[in-house]
């Protein structure tokens, strides 16, 4: 377990690698895609803040459907085959109190995964989405494992 | 269900109805809605294939004018070697200019392949500063511009104010910002950089200009990537239209935000504030060693 190597994935970015890493990352609105290749054993994840790209600002992975396309380019890259992928999904919570505000970025943000991992089948095997707290979440890329945990409020 | 009286059965109906109409209504805004995405997607590759043929531009005319230039230097005689200081001042500025611009399409590169984070340390502000104004002297010079250094902050190490932010990120947004003011300037005026700390603690650093402003109009566009407001071809500006973006693509890696005010005619002053980075994302340690194994790990 302390063997590996560690990577701190910031909002707007992704992580892919052939070596085994453990990748953690702390979620509000945000979506965070794991990918892993059952056969290969190697694994990427992605961050991001926003479902869609305006088409303005620089196509970066803070948008949902790049961050998505990029991933698994990304691992098509490093050899795997698009049957292999499997993917889990974590984050999409609602921080901001805006009641029924039509904001519901965290909400859209799950949504826009969903619907690109369908399309493109890549089964979902786990996710942990919605609700209203923060989430923690540590990715094996080894082993696709994911521990999870949901963060109080407060310490936000 | 069989036996619906007709009252029941005139709710049911006029619900469905409602029903369908609310759908209808939905459909029809998303199919707008993907007409706009699909309009936005082709202005966005339009855009792109112009951003292509002027990019080589930019890059191909700063290489011709240093070879041109050093291979005039390479022949010229002793006795007129005052000519080398000004074909050596060109080649610098051209350089200069080919080495600025391909920074920021690298950063471009590297932002929109999620591969840039923050890269916090304390930062020296008035030197930061100093150095990047250092770094368009001899182009200032040139256009007979001055700049007006208005630092506002008291406090820290004797002159020194240490803060804690992303210098690399930090000097690439003023770059931008001093390399626009510049480009729209007009000769012999000044350009005024202040810095100044806000209630918050909040670094604001402004650049203004008195040079050819932006209408209002356009002050909603320049953010975006590869627009640039005169794309004439008589345009007598260069650069590749990605400045403004990677400006405010890099201010939220660290956190920062950018406003503009300008009035057409009279200059423009663009105003960053940077929050003082804590090293961390959404409150908890970004760098670090501390794993954070717990019991209450659930595991996917």
């Amino acid at each position: 377990m302390n063997y590996y190597l560690q990577h701190f994935l910031y909002p707007s970015s992704l992580f892919v690698s052939k070596e085994p890493y453990l990748v953690k990352t702390i979620l509000g609105s945000c979506v965070a895609v794991c990918m892993w290749d059952s056969k290969l054993k190697i694994g990427g994840i992605n961050h991001f803040m926003l479902p869609n790209w305006n088409g303005n600002d620089l196509a970066s992975p803070k948008y949902g459907n790049i961050a998505i396309e990029k991933l698994i380019d990304k691992m098509l890259f490093l050899g795997s085959k698009h049957e292999d992928l499997q993917a889990k999904l974590f984050g999409g919570g609602e921080m901001m109190d805006s009641g029924a505000g039509r904001i519901m970025i965290g909400e859209r943000n799950i949504r826009v995964a969903r619907l690109m991992l369908e399309e493109r089948k890549i089964p979902v095997m786990a996710s942990s989405t919605g609700g209203k707290r923060g989430r923690k979440i540590i990715f094996f890329t080894d082993t696709g494992e994911v521990r999870h945990k949901l963060l109080d409020k407060t310490t936000r | 269900m069989n036996n619906l009286t007709d009252r029941q059965l005139l709710k049911e109906l006029k619900e469905r109805l409602e029903y369908g109409k609310k759908n209808d209504k939905e459909i029809r805004e998303l199919t707008v809605e993907l007409q706009n995405v699909s309009k936005k997607l082709k202005d966005s590759e339009a855009l792109k294939s112009h951003f292509i043929s002027n990019i080589s531009n930019e890059i191909v005319n700063p290489f011709t004018s240093i070879l041109g230039l050093s291979k005039v230097i390479l022949s010229v005689e002793k006795h007129d070697w005052k000519k080398v200081v000004s074909m050596v001042a060109l080649i610098h500025s051209e350089a200069f200019n080919l080495d600025f611009q391909l920074k920021n399409i690298f950063v471009a590169a590297k932002i929109e392949a999620g591969e840039i984070a923050p890269n916090v340390a304390k930062v020296n502000i008035r030197t930061l500063l100093q150095n990047v104004m250092d770094s368009f002297n001899i182009i200032s010079r040139k256009m007979g511009i001055t700049f007006d250094v208005q630092f506002n902050i008291e406090h820290g190490f004797g002159k020194n104010f240490y803060f804690k932010t992303d210098s690399e990120k930090l000097k690439l947004i003023l770059s931008n910002l001093i390399n626009n003011a510049l480009k729209y300037s007009y000769k012999d005026s000044k350009v005024i950089l202040s810095v100044w700390l806000d209630d918050e603690d909040v670094l604001k650093l402004s650049v203004q200009d008195f040079g050819t402003g932006i209408s209002e109009k356009n002050q909603q566009t320049i953010f975006q990537r590869f627009k640039r407001l005169d794309t004439g071809i008589n345009s007598i500006n260069r650069g590749h239209g990605l400045g403004l973006s990677i400006t405010k693509a890099l201010l939220d890696v660290i956190s920062g935000q950018i406003e503009i005010s300008s009035v057409k005619g009279e200059g423009s002053t663009f105003t960053i504030s940077v929050p003082e980075s804590k090293n961390i994302v959404d409150g908890f340690s970004g760098e670090g060693n501390d794993i954070f194994f717990d019991e209450e790990d659930e595991i996917f």
